[in-house]
This record gives C-alpha cells, sequence and structure tokens, in this order.
C-alpha cells in the first residue's frame, strides 16, 4: 500500500481520496482510498482498465467534481473548484464548433488577468507550440482528429497551468498520429516544465511517457501499485529497460483484470439488474483495501 | 424550364457543381407547381370542372394584373405584414424570453413548464373567441393572435437549445472558471443559435398563417379579407391571387431567413 508513492515533498498530494456515486439507489465506489503525490514538474501516468476511476481521479484533481471522502491539495492548498492553474484536456477534444481554432484557445483566456494584446501573442504562441498555426482560422470540423487534440491541448496549456491533467488524449487516434502527439508532448513538457498527469489505458504510452507510472483497479477504483521510470528522455521506444518494464506494468494490469474474474456477478448483463450487485461488488474491494 | 435544360445543367462541369446542384434543385422545385398549372389548364380547357368554382389560369392572370397595377395588393399584403411584423417580434420575443429562462433554470421550468404545454395544445384559432371578449375584433386581438402564434414554437425550440447544449462543452466553461453571464454568452446562446432559428422560422410560419386565418374571421383589409372578399362575391379569381400572394409572401420571408440562418452560421454550413 506504502508503494502508492504519497511524497511527502509533492507538489500534487492526494490523501486517501474516495468517491462515491448513487447508482440505482445505492452508493457505488468510483473511488476507494486512493493516495497519490506527483512532484513539481514531474510526468505520472495512470493506466487501468476502463471503469476503474481514472476520469474520476483526473476531475477530481482538476475540482469539476468534489471526493466524498479524503483531500486533494496543489502546493499545500486544498483544490475546492477548478483553476486556471490546472489546465484539463479531455479525452474528446470538446472544440466549440462555432469558433475557429483561435478563438477555441482564447476561451481559455477569457478570465485570464492580462490585456487583449498579450492574450494574442498566447495564444498565437501555444497554437505554434502544437504546430497548428496555419490553422489558426479553421473551424474544428476542417481538422482532422489529430489537429483537433493539439488545438484542444493549446487550449489546455494557454494559461501556462502549474498542472496539466490529460484523460486519454489520444486514445481515438491512429497510432501513427498518436507516437507524434506523444513526442511533441513530451517536448512541450520537457521545455515547460509542467507537472503532468495522464490518463490513458496503453500500457506503452504509459511507459513512454511516466517517470511515474501508476496501475489503477477496478471496483472500487483503487491504486493497485506504482511503478517508477528513470529512464532518461529522449526516450527509446524499444529499450530495453522499458520493454522490461512495460511487460511488468502489463502483468500488474493482468493481475488486476484477473482479481475481478471470479466475482459471481460477472456471469452476465442480467446479473446488473440484481439488487444486491453494488453491495457485493463492494466486498472484495473493501477486503483488498 | 424543360427537362432538358434540367439535365444539362446536370451534366455540367465538375467545377461548377455547387451552384450547378443548387439551380437543379432550384428547379425541380418548380417541376410540381408547372405540374398544377399544366393541370389546371386542362381542366378550364377541357371543362373538367365547371369555371365559376375553378376560373381559367388567363383569367386569374388578368386579376393578378388588374389588382398589381391598381397597387390594392400591395395595399392589402402590407397591412398584413405589418399585423405579422408587430405580432411575430412581440411573440418571438416572448418566447425567446421563456424558453431561455426554462431551458436555464429548472425551478422556472418546473413552475411554468405545464401551463404552457396546455397553452400549446390549444390551437391559436380556438383562443379567439374567448380573446375577442376583452380585445375586441380590432388590431389587438389580431396581434395576439399571430404573437401566439409564434410564441408557442419559439419558446419550445429555444428550449430545446439551451438543453440540447452539450455537457461537455459547459464542463469546458467550468474548467475556465466561466461567470453565469459569460457561460450565457460564450457557450449557451451560440450553442442554442442553430433550434433558435428553426423556431423563428417556424414561429413565422405560424404568424403568418394565423395572420390569413384571423383576418379572415374579422378584418375590412389585408390578404385574408380579399380572401374572404373574392369568396362572397364569388370571385373565384380573386381568391387564387390572394391565395398566391399570401404563399408567395410567406415563401419569400422563410426563403429570407433561411439566408439570414446561413449567413449567421457559416461556421456550420462550410461542414457540407
Ligand atoms: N457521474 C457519475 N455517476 C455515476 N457513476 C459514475 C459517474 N461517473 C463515473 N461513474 C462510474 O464510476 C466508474 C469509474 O468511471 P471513470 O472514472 O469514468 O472510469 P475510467 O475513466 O477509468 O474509465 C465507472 O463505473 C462509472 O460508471
Ligand atoms: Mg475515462
Amino acid at each position: 500500500m506504502d508503494a502508492r508513492g504519497g511524497t511527502a515533498a509533492a507538489h500534487l498530494e492526494v490523501t486517501d481520496v474516495g468517491k462515491r456515486f448513487a447508482v440505482n439507489g445505492e452508493a457505488f465506489a468510483a473511488l476507494d482510498h486512493v493516495a497519490l503525490g506527483v512532484a513539481k514538474g514531474g510526468f505520472v501516468t495512470i493506466v487501468g482498465a476502463s471503469g476503474c476511476g481514472k476520469s474520476t481521479l483526473l476531475r477530481l484533481i482538476a475540482g469539476l467534481d468534489r471526493p466524498t471522502s479524503g483531500a486533494l491539495r496543489l502546493g499545500g492548498v486544498p483544490i475546492d473548484g477548478p483553476s486556471l492553474d490546472r489546465g484539463i484536456v479531455f479525452q474528446e477534444p470538446r472544440l466549440f464548433p462555432w469558433l475557429t481554432v483561435a478563438g477555441n484557445v482564447m476561451l481559455g483566456l477569457e478570465n485570464a488577468q492580462m490585456p487583449k494584446s498579450a492574450k494574442r501573442a498566447a495564444v498565437a504562441k501555444h497554437l505554434a507550440l502544437v504546430g497548428l498555426t496555419a490553422f489558426a482560422d479553421a473551424y474544428p470540423h476542417q481538422l482532422s482528429g489529430g489537429m483537433a487534440q493539439r488545438a484542444a491541448i493549446a487550449r489546455g496549456l494557454v494559461n501556462r497551468p502549474a498542472v496539466l491533467l490529460l484523460d486519454e488524449p489520444f486514445g481515438a487516434l491512429d497510432a501513427l498520429t498518436r507516437t507524434r502527439l506523444q513526442g511533441e508532448l513530451q517536448a512541450i513538457w520537457a521545455q515547460e516544465k509542467i507537472t503532468t498527469v495522464f490518463v490513458t489505458h496503453d500500457v506503452d504510452e504509459a511507459v513512454y511517457l511516466g517517470d511515474r507510472i501508476v496501475v489503477m483497479a477496478p471496483r472500487p477504483g483503487r491504486i493497485a501499485k506504482v511503478f517508477e521510470n528513470a529512464r532518461p528522455r529522449p526516450r527509446e521506444r524499444t529499450d530495453a529497460a522499458l520493454v522490461h518494464l512495460r511487460n511488468a506494468v502489463l502483468r500488474e494490469l493482468e493481475a488486476t483484470l484477473g482479481a475481478e474474474a471470479p466475482e459471481p456477478t460477472r456471469a452476465g448483463p442480467q446479473a446488473a439488474a440484481r439488487p444486491q450487485r453494488p453491495a457485493a461488488l463492494r466486498l472484495p474491494g473493501a477486503a483488498g483495501a | 424550364m424543360s427537362a432538358g435544360e434540367t439535365l444539362a445543367v446536370l451534366g455540367g462541369g465538375a467545377e461548377a457543381q455547387p451552384s450547378g446542384a443548387r439551380i437543379r434543385r432550384a428547379a425541380v422545385g418548380l417541376l410540381v407547381p408547372l405540374a398544377a398549372l399544366v393541370i389546371w389548364a386542362a381542366s378550364a380547357q377541357y371543362g373538367w370542372l365547371p369555371i365559376q368554382i375553378l376560373p381559367e389560369p388567363l383569367v386569374v392572370w388578368d386579376s393578378l394584373v388588374q389588382l398589381w397595377s391598381s397597387g390594392e395588393l400591395l395595399d392589402h399584403a402590407r397591412v398584413s405584414l405589418l399585423r405579422v411584423v408587430y405580432g411575430f417580434s412581440a411573440g418571438a420575443a416572448a418566447g425567446l424570453a421563456l424558453g431561455l429562462a426554462m431551458g436555464l433554470s429548472e425551478t422556472v421550468e418546473d413552475y411554468v413548464r405545464p401551463l404552457f404545454t396546455a397553452l400549446a395544445q390549444v390551437p391559436t384559432l380556438a383562443s379567439i373567441p374567448l380573446l375577442m371578449l376583452p380585445l375586441g375584433i380590432d388590431e389587438a386581438l389580431k396581434v395576439v393572435i399571430i404573437a401566439k402564434a409564434a410564441f408557442v414554437p419559439m419558446t419550445l425550440n429555444a428550449f430545446a437549445g439551451v438543453r440540447g447544449v452539450p455537457a461537455q462543452l459547459v464542463e469546458v466553461a467550468q474548467a475556465f472558471r466561466f461567470t453565469r453571464l459569460q457561460l450565457l454568452r460564450r457557450v449557451i446562446l451560440p450553442g442554442a443559435v442553430a433550434p433558435i432559428f428553426t423556431g423563428v422560422r417556424y414561429g413565422l410560419t405560424k404568424s403568418w398563417t394565423a395572420l390569413v386565418a384571423v383576418e379572415l374571421l374579422a378584418s375590412s383589409e389585408g390578404l385574408g379579407y380579399l380572401l374572404v372578399w373574392g369568396r362572397q362575391m364569388f370571385w373565384l379569381d380573386v381568391v387564387i391571387v390572394a391565395m398566391i400572394a399570401i404563399g408567395v409572401v410567406g415563401f419569400l420571408m422563410d426563403k429570407t431567413l433561411a439566408l439570414a440562418e446561413t449567413r449567421l452560421q457559416r461556421w456550420r454550413v462550410t461542414a457540407v
């Protein structure tokens, strides 16, 4: 349990966080006893099967949701809502269709305290950073998936947040585009030294990008294990040490899925209608915590 | 336009496609009216219907020319249009306000929705007898009836528009700490423009039809009056001229709005 790695000097601290949702009148633990520390300028990746609470955790850090129990702090200050200090990139680009690419990035600066000219300069700078200068005046529907996601990254960065949160940002992209964007993100991170929390379900991506890899397990959503990745950057995907680490993470991830298998309620979709189900599901998690 | 010409347009160069396709589709829209005209002429020619009931096209054309050149037709049209302008503006503005309020606040929705839904079920014309008592049968009645006709679709569409703004975009705004006003101005209103425009177009059509109906009942001028007057005199040619005028004005209003809509939403149109 201590392998979760709550560093005392962590910049971003997630302390014993739980998050419950009411599902069909039953409390459902999306997160249970989650503890995580991220050092300033660190790059943490979170992997886990879908439904294990990755997005929920990220939304808590973003301040879009509040934990049922536990606390989150950034630089010692409790997180009690969204802040321009924490940029977020969602799984979908979420661009506003009626605004141009530049307009969408400008949206991030709506409440920034700076003169209009400085805002325009910031938008131009961040569009250049993600390689979209030529598409500043294009509308979202004119962009490819990768370009739209880059615009969303520019929007997440434009406030120069202390923390950048990314929720499976490359999940829907083809392998080639994903690889390129991973490289670009690393370059941006290295250049800006932004504390980054990157959610993914792709183990290769998690290992390639993260200097710490958090493996989450479902039902209830919890941290199963944390891996350190000290390989220097720029990294080679074929690096033997990375491949070795990748296999270890994959084994851990498979173990979290395997743990689920013996549950009797996995029998079939009809089981979902059974009212006892959520309660039954909580038991193994409670035992594991 | 003949079928041959239509085909010629169809076969135009690839680069001319967009405008060529538009002309072709507009031309196709004329085919059915033209066919109706041919059947009408044939009917007059072969006496399928007595000319007291269906006068010949040429007679109708003569009356049209006569009513036009005397200025009578334009006068009636102007009266009708003015009524619609007043009634529609009031009804659409009120509908927009109520639709937005219901969309933005569940409290307002809970209070107002049931009554509104019930009101929306009552055909506009069915409220005339009741409204006649306080309003009389003068301009006020007409304007209120027209306003009510626009009010219902406007409210419904504005409401649906606000509720249809994706929660994901609202969440983006939250992440950037938008105030309620910023959320409204930068997210909700632009996001609801398309349904609101549908409400405007639909409301205008409703207003126009309600106008003609209320002019049929109580009026001494306007296109609806022209219609009643022609019927009472058994001048079916005048009736048909009035019908054509009503249809053309309504069509032009809708087209104008459609044009405004595409201009306002260029970001959407260029997607095609
Ligand atoms: N607002 C909500 N209401 C009810 N259940 C939710 C809500 N958000 C998430 N959940 C549930 O919590 C679990 C974790 O969801 P999520 O964090 O989106 O998982 P992940 O991102 O890892 O796929 C899922 O079972 C999901 O159904
Ligand atoms: Mg998710």
